[in-house]
Formats: C-alpha cells, structure tokens, sequence
C-alpha cells in the first residue's frame, strides 16, 4: 500500500505529473491531452529504467501512464476554462 | 441564476479571480513573475527535501539512535579516507522518482517513531530481522543500486584488492551477483537467521524453487562484514 502510494506521489510530482500537464495545456482536445500525457509516463518509465524493457516493472509502467493522462486531462480542462484561445 | 459576487462565500471569490482573465498584468509580468515563483518553490522544495538527507536529520529520532551506533563502528563511518557515506547514501536514491517514492514511503518512520515500534533495546531487536528484509528486498530488486552510486565493477582494481575480495568480486561478475548478495549487514548488526531470510528474499524476487539461486548467496558475508570492521578500526 505504502509502497503504491509513494508510487503515485512520485509520479505527481515527477515527469507524468508536471509535464504531463504542462503539455495539457497546449491544448483544447481532451484526448490529445491524455495521449501526450500517457506517453510522457511510458518514457518517463523507461527512463528510469535505462531505456530497457526488460527493467520496466509493470506496476511502475501503468501507475506512470495513469497518472499521465489524469495530468494530461487536467492540463487540459485548465487550458479550456482558463484560456480564450 | 448565479449568485452575485458580493453573496459568495471566500472560497467562491477565490474561485472566480484564478479564473478570471487578468487585466492588471500583462502577459509577460504574469510569465516573469510565474517563472521566478517557480524557481523559488522548486529551489525551496528541494532544499527543504535535501535537508531531509542529512545525518543529523535521519539520526534525530530516538529510534534511529541504536541505527547510529552500529554505523559508527564501520568503514562506511570512520576510514582512512575521510570518505564517508551517510544514512541517505545508502537509502535514499539519487534518481528523482525514486528518492521521492523513497521520501513518501518514509512516512512510515515517522508513524513507528510516534508510536514506539523500536523505542526499546528489546523491541528493536525483535524488528531487526523484518526491517533489513525490506532493505534487501529493494536492494536486491535494485541492483544495489544506491552502493553503486559509489562503488562501480568497472573501476575496482582487483591487482590491489586483497586476494580473496578479488576472487569474490569476479565470482559476482561472473554469477550475475549483486553487492547486497554478500555485504548484508555493512552498517549494521545482522540478526540471527539472518542467512535463511536473505535466501526467501532472494528466491521471492526470483519466483523461483528452494536452492536454484544458491548460487547468488555468498555463504561468509559475516566474515566479510567482521573484516571490513576491522579495516574501519
């Protein structure tokens, strides 16, 4: 449990979680903001993983991606309340 | 019909002024000013985290002074050097995700400080033997990966290691081994049983029978550990 929720914090305020966001907000399409979230977890994943699949655990890998698109989502919504264009 | 301004609550004007478009500031005050509000709470964030690092810090704690005792009694303390590594050296991880998902799940030490887990002699010893299966676990999952942070295969020179450390260290090369492997125990004091702990750990990570990861275990990490004692004295 312990070691899921450290898992999810570390994603919020790592790549998925910040950049994930981030590249939300350039956008108005609720997809594309999950999309580009998602894949900033997958690569933030195999980054530290160093760069191989074969020392990505899965857990890590969906958490990451989950939390990406939340991000991305956010990011998003943000951009389309927050912003006229 | 939505409630005029004057009829909203704190929470509801706070609301409406993050959404609403600024007037006052152009966009590029907005943007200088966010810039360096985030290099002030991202500086403050990580000085604050690093603080968290120090020795002082980890050993502040009644709980951790049994810890801090052991420790000091090894090389890893007191060399000829001067090198030294600390508390976090060894447990908490360089890599940002890592050392945060480290931060967050350290939570826990503060909750057993809190509630006496290990406030005594007694009650510690008889955690001793759980609480460095969890740090073998993750090192073993890890390859070691906070002792490799110094210490690197592709560097050592085994012409000038003693004979028997470089023969070990080629069989770990050799087997695929990781430091954690032999050096249980190389800041503090190993529990009885310790061995047979270490052999669940390794094969519950391995998912695999009794006795087909023999192989990986070094079956004198007491003796390694009592030499590199020595070396500390």
């Amino acid at each position: 449990m312990l070691e899921l929720l450290g898992t999810i914090g570390a994603n919020i305020i790592g790549l998925p979680g910040i950049l994930g966001l981030a590249l939300g907000m350039m956008t108005r399409n609720l997809m594309l903001g999950a999309a580009m979230g998602g894949i900033v977890g997958v690569i933030e994943t195999l980054i530290f993983a160093h760069w191989s699949f074969a020392n990505v655990e899965m857990t890590e890998l969906v958490i990451a991606v989950i939390i990406g698109i939340c991000a991305g989502m956010l990011g998003t919504a943000i951009r389309i309340k927050g912003a006229t264009v | 019909m939505a409630d005029s301004p004057e009829k909203r609550g704190w929470i509801g004007r706070v609301w409406n002024a993050i959404w609403t478009p600024a007037v006052a500031f152009s966009s590029g005050f907005l943007l200088l000013a966010g810039f360096l509000a985030g290099i002030l709470f991202w500086g403050g964030f990580h000085w604050t985290l690093e603080l968290t690092n120090t020795e002082e810090f980890c050993t502040s704690c009644h709980s951790m002074e049994t810890n801090l005792g052991e420790y000091r009694e090894t090389i890893h303390y007191n060399n000829h050097s001067g090198v030294r590594a600390i508390c976090s050296d060894c447990h908490v991880p360089h890599e940002w995700n890592h050392k945060i998902k480290a931060k967050i799940m350290a939570v826990k030490d503060v909750y057993h400080e809190m509630v006496g887990t290990i406030s005594t002699t007694e009650k510690y010893e008889e955690h001793r033997l759980s609480m460095a299966s969890v740090v073998w676990k993750k090192m073993k999952a890890s390859d070691s990966r906070e002792c490799r942070n110094c210490h690197n295969f592709d560097y050592m020179d085994f012409t000038i290691q003693e004979a028997r450390a470089a023969s070990e260290h080629q069989r770990a090369i050799d087997n695929n081994m990781t430091c954690i492997d032999c050096h249980q125990g190389i800041a503090h004091n190993l529990p009885p049983g310790y061995l047979e702990r270490y052999q669940e750990v390794t094969e519950t990570l391995a998912g695999t029978p009794q006795n087909s990861v023999q192989g990986q275990l070094a079956d004198s990490s007491a003796e390694i550990r009592s030499y590199l004692t020595t070396q500390a004295e």
